[in-house]
């Protein structure tokens, strides 16, 4: 019996969190997770108007965690929006682990950086994310880094207003050199080094460069010129308009979610650049200054948020370390390859086609509905699971003959699960799906059709030969030692027959145990009589034997 | 000699004929609309090898035959912002894309390759007078981006260009 002492009534507010931990760490009943994230809606008042509303939110939290940590975030989007966007999310644990940084770091207005490999779902969570704040199908501002960034289009660059074709193309040439680059860079240097000029005047002292700069080209120095606000001011001033597409408003702009990929491939001057995102306190900066327009203050509305991500520089070449300087001002979420685990819980989920909508009817080229039988599913997604970790563990090391890696993703195991559906060849002697077949042409043509390394090519095939019919690649199957080619076999069969077929096969069963009967019946009786023909047997055994039934 | 001459064309032309059974197998695998991964579409790529003796043209026009679709070529001639806007109007045509590499590809053009790829759709800032240009490719468009291959691996700076696409074609 409790202490009486001890004994304490909880909180409304306690027991709400203890049901939305539930709802987070919710599992199915073959212990899948079905929570994650959960939606809810509340009555609130508003403190200006006094009129009650209705707000939604979403929770997220990390569901294989034991105490996760859950977050509130506001949302705009609904019930069955966020249903549905759940549904799209495989459930794996490093997934979870992303969505919950993302929500926390989005809560506090810090920068999140995640470095993980491609598999891990960088983007696709990042766009999901989005999503789940904002709706179905709304997509984050997105920018990409790569060498060839320039500046200005992730700030914000000067535009010459052009009327014809040939007065474009040589402004586009001319604004194309990288001396231009330079040069158009040092205007905005110049102004913000002038430290006594006010803002109107280093406008007016970038206009008389930019007249300068056209004219020694040979260009209309008379040309007029138009700011252009880049990808981050851009995503500090965005605001949701009641159509739900988005436009750029300085002085209300709420912000929006900004995704910088592939930073590891950006040079210094785009980093240099980035770091203005700094703020106090490790948080996003609420204003930049961009001096290519005379040092014009941006702000950042409240939902502007930022996350950046790359591929860990040891598996990529050309990839270079994150800067430390970016490094050290935001949040830093490091991943590492999928587990073994979540890889084959992805396969899974493809085989078995939870992710997507089934077919109404079977496509042409179907053979076998196995879209409609999880029970294949679940063993073709062992076979794959396995090929694609250790060709994906070779690959990590290099192909002779490219440059290039080419790591291999999720995707890949997709396009297999979907190609599955419509591209099957049948068994010429039993006339169903030959599944192992149908498997190995698929295999080869998304995974192996692409390696340049004819060497390690051969090597895989080899592999995969001997995965699905080899005698290492043998497993337990309903207490039997069998190849995935046998399972497959029996696995197709039991689904593949009719019920008259079935009934037919029963009744041959039955008629087999019946004459296998007999026959031992008639070995028995043969038996019994060599034995009373037999001298050597003594006449009392032979007495027992005559008096059987 | 003249034996050996009807090989020769014999041999060129069933590898020719080997190719287009190939292309179709490509063009039917770009055309698929997937329902386990997202984006629904795959972006092809046709790579030429350097001991391929078909042009590139002539691919193109065997594609043509199949689908509704128009030739870029991105080279020194031309701007990322044309290139798009030809894209942009292709895809406003329902048609396919056929976008032929002979330079380095630059920050705006890859930007949006890599959105295609990723989203199946363009984003594009301050254009057609909008703050933020969404435009989702149309189910009937698809790309087809073409380059040598001594191209991709010696003049691309983009480290991972391979990985914008799904079905790959090798012209040998």
């Amino acid at each position: 019996m409790p202490n009486p002492e001890t004994f304490r009534f909880k909180s409304p507010e306690e027991l709400k969190e203890e049901e939305i931990e539930r709802k987070i760490q919710e599992r199915g009943p073959e212990g899948e997770i079905l929570g994650g994230i959960v939606f809810e809606e509340e009555k609130v008042v508003d403190p200006e108007t006094k009129e009650g509303k209705t707000k939604r939110y979403i929770y997220i939290g990390n569901p294989y965690e034991e105490r996760p940590i859950i977050i509130k975030l506001e949302t705009d989007a609904t019930q069955e929006e966020v249903e549905a966007i759940k549904k799209e999310i495989i459930p794996m644990k490093e997934s979870f682990e992303i969505l919950e940084a993302m929500a926390r770091t989005y809560k506090h207005r810090q920068p999140l950086l995640i470095e993980g490999p491609t598999a891990i779902g960088k983007t696709y969570l990042t766009e999901k994310f989005t999503e789940l704040l904002y709706g179905k199908g709304v997509k984050p501002l997105d920018f990409y880094c790569s060498g060839q960034t320039d500046v200005s289009e992730l700030m914000a660059k000067w535009v010459p207003k052009v009327e014809t074709e040939e007065e474009k193309k040589k402004w586009n040439e001319f604004l194309e050199l990288a001396e231009t680059k330079v040069k158009l860079f040092q205007i905005a240097q110049e102004a913000e080094q002038t430290e006594r000029l006010s803002q109107e005047q280093k406008l007016a002292l970038i206009h008389t460069r930019l007249q300068e700069l056209a004219k020694s080209a040979g260009l209309s120095e008379k040309t007029q010129w138009r700011f252009q606000y880049g990808a981050v001011p851009k995503a500090m001033g965005l605001i949701r308009n009641p159509d739900g597409s988005f436009s750029f408003d300085e002085q209300k702009g709420t912000g929006f979610n900004l995704h910088i990929e592939e930073v590891g491939l950006a040079e210094p001057q785009v980093i240099n650049a980035l770091l203005k995102l700094r703020g106090k306190k490790g948080q996003l900066a609420e204003v930049i200054q961009l001096w290519e327009n005379g040092g014009k203050k941006i702000k950042a509305g409240p939902k502007f948020w930022v996350v950046f991500s790359t591929n860990p520089p040891e598996e990529y070449l050309a990839r270079n370390e994150v800067d430390p300087a970016l490094a050290r001002g935001v949040v830093f979420k490091r991943m590492g390859e999928l587990s073994e685990e979540s890889l084959h819980l992805a396969a899974d989920y493809y085989f078995t086609y939870k992710l997507g909508e089934k077919p109404e009817e079977k496509p042409e080229g179907c053979i076998l509905d196995i879209y409609n039988h999880p029970e294949i599913g679940r063993e073709i997604a062992k076979v794959v699971s396995a090929f694609h970790n250790d060709l994906n563990e070779e690959l990590k090391k290099g192909e002779k003959g490219r440059q290039q890696r080419i790591p291999l993703t999720l995707d890949d195991m997709a396009r297999v699960a979907d190609a599955l559906i419509g591209t099957q060849i049948r068994n010429k002697e039993t006339g169903r799906l030959d599944l192992t077949e149908s498997l190995k042409e698929l295999i080869h043509f998304y995974y192996l059709d692409r390696l340049a390394d004819q060497d390690l090519k051969k090597i895989m095939e080899a592999n995969l030969n001997e995965l699905l019919e080899g005698v290492t690649g043998k497993i337990e199957f309903e207490g039997k030692i069998l190849t995935r080619k046998e399972i497959f076999d029996i696995l197709v069969e039991r689904v593949s027959i009719t019920e008259e077929e079935k009934e037919k096969l029963e009744e041959e069963k039955m008629q087999e145990k019946e004459r296998q009967l007999r026959q031992a019946e008639f070995n028995a009786q043969d038996a019994i009589e060599s034995l009373l023909e037999n001298p050597e047997i003594p006449e009392s055994v032979k007495k027992l034997l005559q008096k059987r039934p | 000699m003249k034996l050996v001459m009807i090989s020769y064309d014999i041999l060129i032309r069933l590898r020719k004929f080997m190719n287009k059974e190939k292309l179709n197998t490509f063009i039917h695998l770009i055309e698929k609309v997937f329902t386990q991964k997202q984006p629904a579409f795959d972006l092809g790529l046709i790579v030429k090898e350097p001991t391929c003796q078909i042009e590139v043209k002539e691919v193109f026009e065997e594609i043509k035959k199949i689908v509704d679709i128009e030739r870029i070529i991105y080279d020194e001639t031309i701007f990322d912002e044309d290139v798009i806007d030809k894209i942009v109007d292709a895809f406003q045509k329902n048609k396919w894309v056929f976008l032929e590499i002979k330079k380095d590809i630059k920050s705006l053009l890859l930007n949006q390759l890599k959105h295609l790829a990723n989203y199946n759709s363009f984003q594009l800032i301050d254009y057609q007078g909008k703050d933020v240009f969404d435009m989702k490719m149309p189910e009937n468009s698809r790309v087809i981006v073409s380059a040598e291959r001594d191209f991709i691996e010696n003049k691309i700076s983009y480290p991972h260009f391979y990985r914008l696409f799904g079905p790959t074609l090798n012209l040998k």
